[in-house]
């Protein structure tokens, strides 16, 4: 059952439109990512569900009821939603101790004080913040005000917690410990999460779905799996992994597969309905699939090894095809000069 | 490879003591200007006569007289009633105002805001004659009301509208500090507190208002303190009923005895300094505080206004009123009385009007030299003053020394002295070195009277533009080999000339405004239209204060409409 469902979503700053049309759902227990790079209205979108934006066309609502419906003039106001949100910021609130700040809508919601005190003291534990709960927000550091922030949202149990870059704060090795850390507590406490971010690996590592957001309007959506194997826009291939682009003419379609021509090269690789022949063409790889290797052979090219760099688990070479930059991943360091590489056919896509 | 070029030899410096004598001599001139008049109004309360009177001794005679005196307690008292009514009108009435004004989508705020300052930009001397005539018992006002519903319930001549006055004049003060707070506070705070299930009210009350706490207790301080330096408003309003109160205890002094009392009232003004310059410090403990607290807010940034919904004429009536009783109502009395020849009961406004006034204001020689003086202590002076702050802004900019701090705490004496007794005490400056006596009947005596006076406001202009330099961009110049001289010429100075416009505007309108400062300091010469009203309301010349108080209204008012023109922020 649909949670939160958007439907045709219009939002405009001005002259500026910022989101064209979004349709979305949020089933009950699902974790869902607003992916996008910034300026994609996925922020917007969060906003405009928690009540902070104001869309002028379409529906949004949660369960059964409706909270925004631009035809009919409805437009709750975001105290009356009953969401749960999570600030990038945290946006705590100073002035009040982690206990009162945890309380506050429960003190909105006239909850007795007794009731308020186990409520609070429950969700502070189950964050692993008991011990805090009289301390200040500028005496805790950045992980333990993430939490803060996550139960008072989740602690007046609302059916929708969302989620604004939720990590993006934290430094790169907490950021890690956390989306673990999260994915299994949303997952645990069978909440519905939208989440917003701009870190394609993190929406895929917490996400049963993602929503990929460009310009305003939704590019695709599908599992991690979905998004990352199976891109059916340039786009989409491009934003999700790291890549090899390589730009080229469509010479040859046949049976699925492509030819793509370049300044002294040739590769065959899966045709994406946007492949014409004739047309300009882009091929697109992730990094991680190109191969080294030892002489010619099937779609193998002989580029220029411009530098290489020690990653610590691997190298990583980065070659000159003509004028095209390549890279690729090797267990060793490599010598000066031009060497044979191998793309694989099922892993080139051309659009 | 090429090989890499061989480096360009810097240019020889100039001789460094150069530039720390220059430095050093802005800190001296700064110190003798501000300390000088200080020292000499300690050193004459001390004495047993003015210091020119062969027969003075030392001794503490003049404060023994003061503290004998019955009515020296009584303006005591009543300043301290004043002061503590008007914190309470301006510091809930300002933080509103500001909430609504800064975090609400109330309609046509821009119209507003500079309504809200304006209170902050007229002399108080022009305000409370303008609710003389407007709303005195032959009032305007009073007599409309008492022709329309046969009763005009209010009189100004007490202390509760004293207080009440000056606490409405006073909330741009509070609105100013606590708007800038707000401004500098994220709305996420506001809008998780709104997901959370918080009404606008509720937001205001438990997350906005608790937060700009510090900035309220600023300017609660500011105010009280503001309450001890009022001089136009109880000599104007006070006067009828004898209601006296410090400043005008001290300014009543000389006819108490009929002979030059200076070293009373050089022991008047040590009491009120010493009441007022410990504030002073209280409010910059209190604004460092404010800082600190500021740090640890929300992300600021992206701002949201908050709907008010139905709420949104509520906050406009509230406006709308404290506009009409604040400003439309002792302005338009100003602008009705100086065109009418008398008004009564029973008076046609259309019979008695009249530009006899403005023909007399122009044809007397003091009036036109006032206005004149006006204009050019203004324009010319306020452009000297704005040079001499921005010299002392770089006496300190980015050094952290002690002598950086000796300056920081030098800016801040005048704040406590007010301008009734600055001027006094430039007089006496004048008096006391005879090299100085024959500026004492030239302008230049009120200018570095006013450029003292107002030394606090501008520094705290010059050190926010400073401040809006990035530090990068003078390491990026000093890293190829700029001087400190020459970085301050050829970096800062044209990177600040925008700011230093706008404070220049702003030191304009305060010069226009000032009155107090001049009151002592007034002789044939150096007459401006501030000093000219206290002057002139006293012999009891009505008309022609109505005049000078309208023409004084309209020279603010240019700055004002120019300052806006420009785009200057009116407060920081």
């Amino acid at each position: 059952m649909a949670e939160l469902s958007v439907e045709n979503l219009h939002l405009t700053y001005g002259d500026n439109p910022i989101l064209k049309g979004v349709s979305m759902e949020l089933n009950r227990g699902e974790v869902v990512s607003l992916l996008g790079p910034s300026g994609s209205g996925k922020t917007t979108l969060l906003r405009a569900v928690a009540g902070l934006e104001a869309p002028h066309r379409g529906t949004i609502k949660i369960g059964e009821r409706a909270i925004f419906d631009g035809e009919k003039g409805l437009d709750v106001p975001a105290e009356a939603r009953n969401l749960g949100l999570v600030f990038q910021s945290y946006a705590l609130w100073p002035h009040k101790t982690v206990a009162d700040n945890v309380a506050f809508g429960l003190k909105l919601r006239k909850v007795s004080s007794a009731d308020v005190a186990t409520r609070v003291k429950k969700a502070l534990e189950e964050l692993s913040l008991g011990h805090l709960a009289e301390r200040f927000p500028h005496q805790l550091s950045g992980g333990q005000q993430q939490r803060v922030a996550i139960a008072r949202a989740l602690v007046y149990n609302p059916p929708v917690i969302l989620m604004d870059e939720p990590l993006s704060n934290l430094d790169a090795k907490l950021r890690e410990e956390a989306r673990a850390w999260l994915r299994s507590l949303i997952v645990n406490m069978q909440l519905s999460a939208l989440v917003v971010t701009h870190d394609q690996s993190e929406s895929m590592a917490m996400s049963d779905r993602i929503l990929l957001l460009n310009n305003g309007v939704i590019e695709q959506q599908g599992t991690p799996q979905e998004m990352y194997n199976s891109p059916q826009t340039l786009f989409t291939a491009d934003f999700m992994g790291s890549n090899n682009r390589l730009a080229g003419k469509v010479s040859d379609v046949e049976g699925g597969n492509a030819l793509l021509t370049g300044e002294g090269w040739k590769l065959w690789g899966r045709a994406k309905p946007s492949a014409k022949q004739g047309a300009d063409g882009t091929g697109m790889v992730r990094v991680e699939r190109v191969r080294l290797a030892e002489g010619p052979g099937d779609n193998r090219v002989q580029p220029e090894l411009t530098t290489s760099m020690f990653l610590g688990d691997k190298w990583e070479h980065v070659f000159h095809l003509g004028k095209t930059l390549m890279r690729a991943h090797g267990p060793t360091m490599l010598q000066r000069g031009t060497h044979w590489v191998e793309i694989p056919r099922q892993d080139l896509w051309v659009f | 490879m090429s090989a890499p070029a061989s480096a360009l030899p810097l240019e020889e410096r100039r001789a460094l003591p150069a530039i720390v004598s220059w430095r050093a001599l802005t800190i001296f001139v700064t110190a003798s200007a501000v300390l000088g008049p200080l020292a000499l109004i300690v050193y004459q309360s001390f004495l047993t006569a003015p210091f020119f009177d062969a027969r003075k001794t030392a001794g503490l005679g003049a404060y023994a007289f003061v503290f004998a005196d019955g009515d020296f307690w009584k303006a005591l008292l009543n300043s301290v009633l004043i002061a503590s009514g008007m914190t309470l009108i301006a510091v809930p009435l300002g933080s509103l105002l500001a909430f609504v004004m800064e975090r609400t989508d109330l309609p046509a705020k821009r119209w507003f805001e500079p309504l809200i300052l304006v209170p902050s930009f007229v002399s108080p001397m022009v305000l409370s004659f303008g609710f003389v005539v407007a709303a005195g018992p032959v009032g305007f006002y009073t007599v409309w009301a008492q022709d329309l519903f046969g009763v005009a319930p209010w009189g100004i001549y007490s202390l509760t509208a004293m207080t009440i006055i000056a606490g409405l004049t006073h909330v741009p003060n509070v609105y100013v500090y606590a708007s800038a707070a707000l401004k500098s506070l994220g709305s996420d705070v506001e809008e998780a507190a709104r997901s959370a299930g918080a009404s606008p009210f509720r937001v205001a009350i438990s997350v906005s208002l608790p937060l700009i706490m510090p900035s309220m207790l600023f300017a609660a301080v500011l105010v009280f303190f503001l309450g001890f330096e009022l001089f136009g408003l109880p000599l104007v309003l006070g006067d009828p009923e004898g209601i006296l109160v410090l400043s005008t205890y001290l300014y009543k002094l000389t006819n108490k005895l009929g002979t030059p009392s200076y070293h009373l009232m050089a022991a008047v003004a040590v009491c009120i300094v010493a009441i007022t310059f410990p504030l002073v410090l209280l409010q910059r403990k209190l604004l460092q505080g404010a800082r600190k607290y500021a740090t640890i807010k929300g992300k600021a940034g992206r701002m949201k206004e908050l709907p008010l919904g139905k709420w949104t004429w509520v906050a406009l009536l509230l406006l709308v009123a404290y506009l009409f009783v604040t400003v439309i109502v002792p302005v338009s009395g100003i602008t009705l009385r100086a065109f009418v020849t008398n008004w009564g009961f029973g008076v046609n406004l259309m019979e008695a009007f009249t530009l006899d006034s403005f023909r007399f204001v122009m044809q007397e020689p003091t009036h036109t030299r006032a206005i004149w003086n006006t204009i050019l202590i203004g324009t010319v002076g306020g452009a000297i003053t704005v040079a001499c702050y921005t010299a002392i802004g770089f006496a300190t900019h980015r050094r952290n020394d002690g002598w950086s701090r000796f300056v920081d705490y030098l800016v801040l004496v005048p704040r406590a002295i007010p301008g009734l007794l600055a001027g006094l005490a430039f007089l006496w400056v004048f008096l006391f070195f005879p090299p100085l006596t024959p500026l004492r009947t030239t302008i230049f005596s009120m200018w570095i009277a006013y450029t003292v006076v107002w030394l606090a406001y501008g520094m705290r202009l010059i050190s926010s533009s400073l401040m809006q330099v990035a530090p990068e961009l003078e390491e990026a110049a000093r890293s190829v080999g700029a001087s400190r001289g020459t970085i301050s010429r050829k970096i800062t100075l044209p990177l600040i000339r925008p700011g230093l416009i706008g404070s220049w505007l702003l030191v304009f309108m305060i010069f226009e405004r000032e009155y107090s400062t001049g009151v002592y300091l007034l002789a044939p010469g150096t007459e401006v239209i501030g000093a000219q009203l206290v002057s002139l309301w006293q012999g009891g010349a009505i008309d022609i204060v109505a005049a000078l108080s309208l023409i004084n209204i309209v020279l603010v008012g240019v700055g004002l409409a120019i300052a806006l023109r420009l785009g200057v922020k009116l407060r920081d």
